[in-house]
């Protein structure tokens, strides 16, 4: 699935480059190299979390890279009579930038939104990742977490550039804080007795239980907005081997994808004092691979997405920090 | 004193302490996206409009091209994320296809297509974020993207949105926000300074004429105000290219002294 086309001699000299013994890339990078990594989070201030990834921006001119924007939004969904489910759900979504593809028909781009789409969905809506806190009243509301992520450029290793911005907005997600209201029924029918004007929920006028549930909520008035989403340490990264088996290398250019036959997608979930956890695999391309040599590419794509991992993990500690110090210095200076 | 929000108080300031005629805080970014042959990001306060350009080359369909000139095709894409109802909006949603005509429209009479025969030039909007004036920003982030590329234009293109409140009719408020859009009746002009033309005039509700005389006059020197801020920028990104193209030419006669040397 390249998105560039590229010719039969430029796609030997790269493969020839890269088998070589010592292989050689057009950038300098050796093989388990990363171009680099820039991410910010807080992004979109309508969002409840929000992250912009780029991987491979040069430092003398700000350009290039593939460039992804992710942000999450919380919405508030019915149980009862709407499209909500207990504990609340996750829906992802990805769209592609006409501009991030300049060649690709407008029916080839929607393919391929949808193929990003599934893809992150089916990862990232998997139950083991759920996190706890999505439910707002039991059997009636609850959240929808909404993950929007746009690419706005792909100059390769897309996969990766996706699961990272999720994860930086997924991380950043605050979820707001609610209490749960009740209104207590004061000993006959409430006819107008109430101060506050409530739904009455269906109910039969021979119905004499004592029903003592929360029937609404309201939102907390707090200085932040809100709780992070429970969890997030666990929203998995990808790595990507792109494959020469038996030889592999990560974060191939545009021009290295178009050139590799066969890549293996490995999301992998890590969780304080508990083995790595392996959420999602993916073969794609033309070319097979021996079944052999499958788990110890698992390990090896393991290695490197602990790497990763923790790298990310850094960075989004200190863009909280950055950000907290940035909020209490408007908070003094309006003080 | 009523609970809504005042769009413009006894004091004569607006609901986010700016005058009438105060525009929002501005911020243009030429610095290119991946691949795009020139780009821009334009912020009016906390509207955020992204554009990048391609072309003019060879259409991605023949039906598109013209024999005597370039094609424009425009693309508008809002982010999800970008208001605060989260609401998808696909190519074919009508609010999009509107800002689309609008646009094209725009810049059909601006950009020097003759030149260009049987090619397309390709326009790419991203709205990242709404707060009013989506429009405005982009033409003016489209108008940045296409002097980035080169593309001939017969002037810049300064889009801005003014409107009227019925407390005071005689000065016009410009750059509304999302909250003053909702409430006074808005006009989006794209002006070209350096002729006094117009080249869109897109009125949302109605307005007494006599009204309308006096926004115009405003819009006018907004639209010198846009200008000028565009041409620093543009200056600005040109003269940081020259230099870079600079330190190559020395590298490069360095390279020839000391080969001379030899």
């Amino acid at each position: 699935m390249a998105t560039i086309s590229l010719s039969k001699s430029e796609k030997a000299y790269i493969q020839s480059s890269l088998k070589a013994s010592s292989s050689l890339r057009a950038d300098g990078r050796r093989p388990h190299d990363y171009r680099g990594i820039a991410l910010e989070t807080g992004v979109a201030p309508l969002a409840n979390g929000s992250a912009r990834l780029n991987i491979g921006k040069t430092n003398h001119e700000q350009s290039g890279g593939t460039e992804v924007l992710a942000a999450t939004k919380l919405e508030v969904e019915d149980i009862e009579n709407g499209d909500g489910v207990e504990g609340g759900r996750i829906v992802c979504s990805v769209s592609c930038s006409p501009s991030a593809y300049p060649h690709v028909s407008y029916a080839a781009l929607d393919d391929l939104q949808y193929d990003y789409t599934t893809l992150v969905q089916d990862i990232l809506a998997h139950p083991s990742l759920h996190p706890p806190n999505l439910s707002i009243l039991r059997g009636k509301k609850s959240w929808l977490l909404a993950l929007d992520l746009v690419v706005l450029s792909d100059s390769g290793n897309i996969y990766d550039a996706l699961f990272m911005a999720a994860r930086a907005a997924l991380w950043d997600t605050k979820v707001p804080r609610t209490r749960s209201v009740e209104y207590r029924a004061n000993g006959s029918r409430p006819a107008g007795g109430n101060d506050m004007d409530v739904d009455q929920e269906k109910q039969s006028a021979l119905d004499t239980r004592q029903v003592k549930t929360a029937t609404d909520f309201e939102l907390e008035d707090y200085w932040d907005e809100g709780e992070p989403l429970g969890g997030r340490d666990k929203w998995p990264v990808c790595i990507t081997l792109n494959l020469f088996p038996p030889l592999y290398y990560l974060d191939a250019a545009l021009q290295e994808e178009a050139a590799t036959p066969l890549r293996l997608l490995l999301m992998f979930s890590f969780k304080s004092q508990a083995p790595a956890s392996l959420q999602g695999m993916r073969l794609m391309g033309t070319d097979d691979i021996d079944l052999s040599l499958v788990s110890g590419l698992i390990k090896e794509g393991e290695k490197h997405a602990g790497e990763l991992f923790v790298a990310i993990n850094a960075k989004l500690k200190e863009e909280d920090i950055r950000r907290t110090e940035k909020a209490r210095r408007r908070f003094a200076a309006v003080r | 004193m009523s609970s809504r929000i005042e769009i413009l108080n006894d004091g004569g300031f607006r609901s986010d302490g700016r005058l009438p005629s105060e525009l929002r805080s501005l911020a243009f970014d030429l610095s290119p996206q991946a691949g795009a042959d020139g780009s821009a990001m334009v912020s009016h306060g906390l509207t955020q409009v992204l554009v990048s350009v391609f072309g003019p080359r060879e259409a991605k369909s023949r039906a598109q091209t013209m024999h005597n000139r370039a094609a424009l095709n425009v693309e508008v894409s809002v982010a999800p994320f970008s208001t605060s109802d989260r609401r998808r909006r696909g190519r074919g949603d009508k609010r999009v296809q509107e800002i689309v005509a609008m646009i094209k429209s725009t810049f059909e009479p601006v950009v020097q297509t003759a030149l260009y025969p049987r090619s397309q030039i390709d326009i790419f909007v991203h709205v990242l974020q709404q707060d009013g004036g989506v429009l405005q920003a982009s033409i003016n982030a489209t108008t940045l993207a296409l002097t980035a590329a080169g593309v001939p234009l017969l002037d810049l293109v300064c889009a801005i949105t003014a409107g009227v409140h019925s407390t005071s009719p005689d000065s016009p408020l410009l750059d509304l926000t999302t909250l003053e859009e909702n409430d006074c009746p808005s006009v989006t002009v794209a002006v070209m300074p350096r002729s006094g033309k117009l080249t869109l005039v897109s009125l949302e509700t109605r307005v007494h004429v006599d009204v309308f005389k006096g926004i115009l006059e405003v819009v006018g020197e907004a639209g010198k105000v846009l200008s000028l801020e565009m041409k620093r920028a543009v200056l600005a990104r040109t003269k940081m290219l020259k230099d870079a193209m600079g330190a190559g030419l020395r590298t490069a006669e360095f390279a020839e002294d000391a080969g001379g040397d030899e």
